[in-house]
């Protein structure tokens, strides 16, 4: 009894003792993994905001947090740079409906070190997380994932699929051409001075051209 | 109850519940806007406000009924009067304020940020010194007759103090999100698996020994075997969450192999609750509600953190599950099982004590129906948040459906969590109803 006591104290002394090794190894290969030069002031400066308006218990981040809004880990590869530094200016005007995130009234000087904060998280070596998604791989034009990565079908929908808030887009080479749908993109307002969609100005001009590209192919 | 410092417990059972009542109210409010798409308090209450308090009055409601057992115990087994009463009472302010201070300031975005730990640092400081004082006065206890220490009180004492440690861990800001993360583990899970049931077995292992009137021999016996086994399996197992954050790829393998046997321990505790609830059956007077909320604990127990636990821990699950519903259905289902319904247990054990109330007077059906109210609409709240996190891993992680889409598809099954909550809050009202007729002192003073 006693000898058996001891030995299951000793082990799980053992156990701790490996696990701050562990520790400690993990630590030094943590700054290779996580890119840690990396960080610079603006990354941190993008951490303390990030934890100052308690973004992460809404959001999951490194998957952990509140389950309520999407995982950030690879928001910055996924929606890219234009889009989330004016989504994050005006969430609803991206999200005119549904479950929405509180408009902050972020400033540029904010904007900035959030996106330098989630850049740096979606170039964490992650050990593959989160999986790639092994369904419907369909063969879409790259016009549609711009569509989709830019989030048009909230107030868009193609084929049935998208939201009602907005004409919707199945038909649209048939009403416009190419120079239309980009001054669209460009400057709403041109077209509709009290339009309710953003502007796309900011995305870089080869998406702007595909984008215009696939809605003019949509007859 | 032979001493009459004892009767600190139910100043802490006292303030303890209308916190347990207030987090259930911000559950509530939180799930409402998962199902109503339309949310009226996003600019003064938005769901991160909600959410945050809901879980610092989980985590603060479990301390402070933990804490007052803890007190009670500590005299009972040391046989002597707490050290001092003045500074339990000084321990108690100390936290409340803090609480409440903590709980104010999320309304004004004053916060740390970092999930179950958003008290800003100050408070944290705060809280570290009530707990400092909490530690002075428990082993200053022991040490007023320490030749009464016994294994269990050694434990309890073993398992506070690492609590308090692993708290220290969580104050820091780190640059590094996934250092910050790696620590931030340190706290939440060497806690939950670690410290709390530390803390949940010596507590247990004295309800059983008064209660059911098992040995204290063969009791302590598996105490001891139940702790080791947590500490060698929950401390390397912390790694089932080093799997996606950053860290060394080793840990998917150390993670897996010592967190899969992490369920072992907790399977112990359950047959000794079971072997000393069968004893019990042999006693002339037994404190049923006490036996019964014990007992049903050691079973959720062993099925939220054991069985739902496992069924997520291992990585090639835990790539597809991390971070959704499904970890929202076992947070639930482990932290009700393995502290909420313990913490209530001892409620029953203890009251009745301190108030001289025997259980039998004509209200077991209040007693009942809360037990019922809110067991089985947590079962069904656990239910609900599973089956969502099922559909939800399949649409968005492997269909690759965007997540604000697959949300909605989920609505129906986070409507059936939002009415098992509504029940649920019913069943808290009840036991608080109960718990107050069992705790106010018989009119005729002087019981002892
Ligand atoms: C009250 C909950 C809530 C809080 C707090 C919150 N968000 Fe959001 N966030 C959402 C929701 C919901 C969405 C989904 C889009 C929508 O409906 O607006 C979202 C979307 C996002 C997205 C786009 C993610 C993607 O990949 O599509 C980013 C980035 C983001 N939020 C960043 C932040 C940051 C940074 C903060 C803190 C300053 C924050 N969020 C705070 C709820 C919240
Ligand atoms: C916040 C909602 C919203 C978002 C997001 C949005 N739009 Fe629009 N869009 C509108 C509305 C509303 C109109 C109707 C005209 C107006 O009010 O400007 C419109 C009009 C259009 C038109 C002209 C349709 C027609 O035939 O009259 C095109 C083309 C278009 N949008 C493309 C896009 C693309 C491409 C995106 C994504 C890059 C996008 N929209 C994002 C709301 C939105
Ligand atoms: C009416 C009853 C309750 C309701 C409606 C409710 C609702 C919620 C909601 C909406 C969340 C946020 C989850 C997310 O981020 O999406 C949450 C989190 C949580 N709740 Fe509750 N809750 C209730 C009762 C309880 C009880 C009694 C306990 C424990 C004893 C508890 C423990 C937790 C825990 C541990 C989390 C964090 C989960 C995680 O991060 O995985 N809740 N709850
Ligand atoms: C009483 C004991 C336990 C409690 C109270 C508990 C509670 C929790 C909570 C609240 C979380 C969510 C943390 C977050 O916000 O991200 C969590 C996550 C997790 N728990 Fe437990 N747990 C317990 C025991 C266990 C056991 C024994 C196992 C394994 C056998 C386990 C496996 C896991 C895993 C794998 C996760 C991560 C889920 C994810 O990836 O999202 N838990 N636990
Ligand atoms: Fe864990």
């Amino acid at each position: 009894m006693t000898t058996s006591r001891s030995i299951l104290s000793v082990l799980t002394i053992i156990s701790a003792v490996v696990f701050l090794g562990m520790t400690i190894d993990t630590l030094r290969k943590l700054p290779a993994q996580t890119h840690s030069d990396q960080i610079s002031a603006q990354v941190v400066e993008g951490k303390r905001l990030w934890q100052h308006y308690d973004c992460n218990d809404c959001h999951t981040i490194l998957g952990i947090g509140g389950y309520y809004a999407p995982d950030v880990t690879k928001s910055y590869t996924v929606r890219g740079d234009a889009w989330l530094r004016q989504f994050l200016k005006d969430p609803a005007a991206m999200y005119p409906t549904g479950r929405q995130m509180p408009n902050f009234h972020l400033t540029d000087a904010q904007v900035a070190p959030l996106l330098a904060y989630l850049k740096w998280v979606s170039e964490v070596d992650t050990n593959g997380w989160p999986p790639a998604p092994k369904g419907v791989a369909r063969q879409e034009p790259a016009g549609h994932a711009i569509f989709l990565a830019q989030h048009c079908n909230t107030c868009h929908a193609i084929q049935g699929s998208g939201g009602t808030l907005a004409p919707d887009l199945t038909h649209e080479g048939s009403r416009h051409d190419q120079a239309w749908i980009l001054d669209q993109l460009n400057d709403p307002r041109s077209h509709k001075a009290d339009s309710i969609m953003p502007s796309f100005a900011q995305l870089p001009g080869t998406e702007k051209d595909e984008l215009a590209e696939y809605l003019v192919s949509l007859k | 109850m032979r001493y009459q410092s004892q009767k600190l417990a139910r100043e802490y059972f006292w303030a303890a519940l209308p916190l347990f009542f207030l987090q259930v109210v911000f559950g509530i409010l939180a799930s409402i806007k998962y199902v109503w798409g339309f949310d009226p308090l996003l600019n003064s209450i938005p769901f991160n406000v909600a959410r945050t308090i809901h879980l610092n009055l989980l985590v603060f409601w479990l301390l402070l009924a933990l804490m007052g057992a803890t007190y009670y115990m500590v005299a009972d087994e040391i046989q002597t009067e707490i050290y001092s009463i003045r500074l339990a009472r000084i321990q108690l302010g100390i936290l409340l304020a803090s609480g409440v201070a903590a709980i104010l300031g999320y309304f004004f975005q004053w916060s740390f940020g970092m999930p179950f730990l958003e008290q800003p640092t100050l408070i944290k400081v705060v809280i570290v010194v009530g707990a400092l004082i909490f530690l002075y006065n428990i082993a200053m206890t022991m040490f007023r007759n320490h030749h009464q220490l016994t294994g269990t009180t050694a434990t309890l004492l073993g398992g506070m103090v690492m609590l308090a440690v692993m708290f220290l861990f969580g104050i820091p800001f780190m640059p590094n999100l996934s250092t910050q993360y790696y620590f931030w583990w340190w706290v939440i899970h060497l806690w939950v698996e670690g410290a709390w049931e530390l803390i949940a077995a010596a507590l247990v292992a004295w309800a059983l020994i008064k209660l059911t009137g098992v040995s204290r021999r063969r009791v302590e016996g598996w105490v001891f075997a139940e702790v080791v086994l947590v500490l060698l399996t929950g401390i390397i197992g912390t790694g089932h969450h080093y799997y996606w954050i950053g860290t060394p790829h080793y840990w998917l393998w150390w993670g897996a192999i010592f967190s899969a046997a992490e369920p072992l321990p907790i399977m112990l505790m359950l047959v000794d609750a079971v072997r000393s609830l069968l004893k019990a059956r042999t006693l002339a007077t037994v404190n049923t509600m006490a036996l019964a909320w014990l007992g049903a604990s050691a079973f959720v127990h062993f099925m939220g953190a054991g069985v739902w636990g496992f069924g997520q821990t291992l990585p090639q699950i835990n790539r597809w599950t991390h971070g959704t519903q499904i970890t929202a259905s076992h947070g639930h289902f482990a932290f009700w099982g393995a502290y909420g319904m313990l913490a209530i247990a001892l409620m029953y054990a203890i009251l009745p004590e301190i108030s001289g109330r025997k259980q039998r007077n004509g209200a077991e059906g209040l007693s009942f129906s809360a037990f019922v109210c809110l067991n089985l609409s947590m079962i069904f709240m656990v239910m609900a948040l599973l089956i969502a996190g099922i559909v939800q891993v399949y649409l968005q992680r492997v269909m690759g459906l965007d997540f604000l889409e697959v949300q909605n598809q989920l609505r129906l099954w986070l409507a059936v969590r939002l009415v098992a909550g509504g029940v649920f809050t019913v069943g808290a009202v009840l036991l608080l109803g109960d718990l107050y007729r069992l705790a106010r002192p018989l009119p005729a003073a002087g019981s002892a």
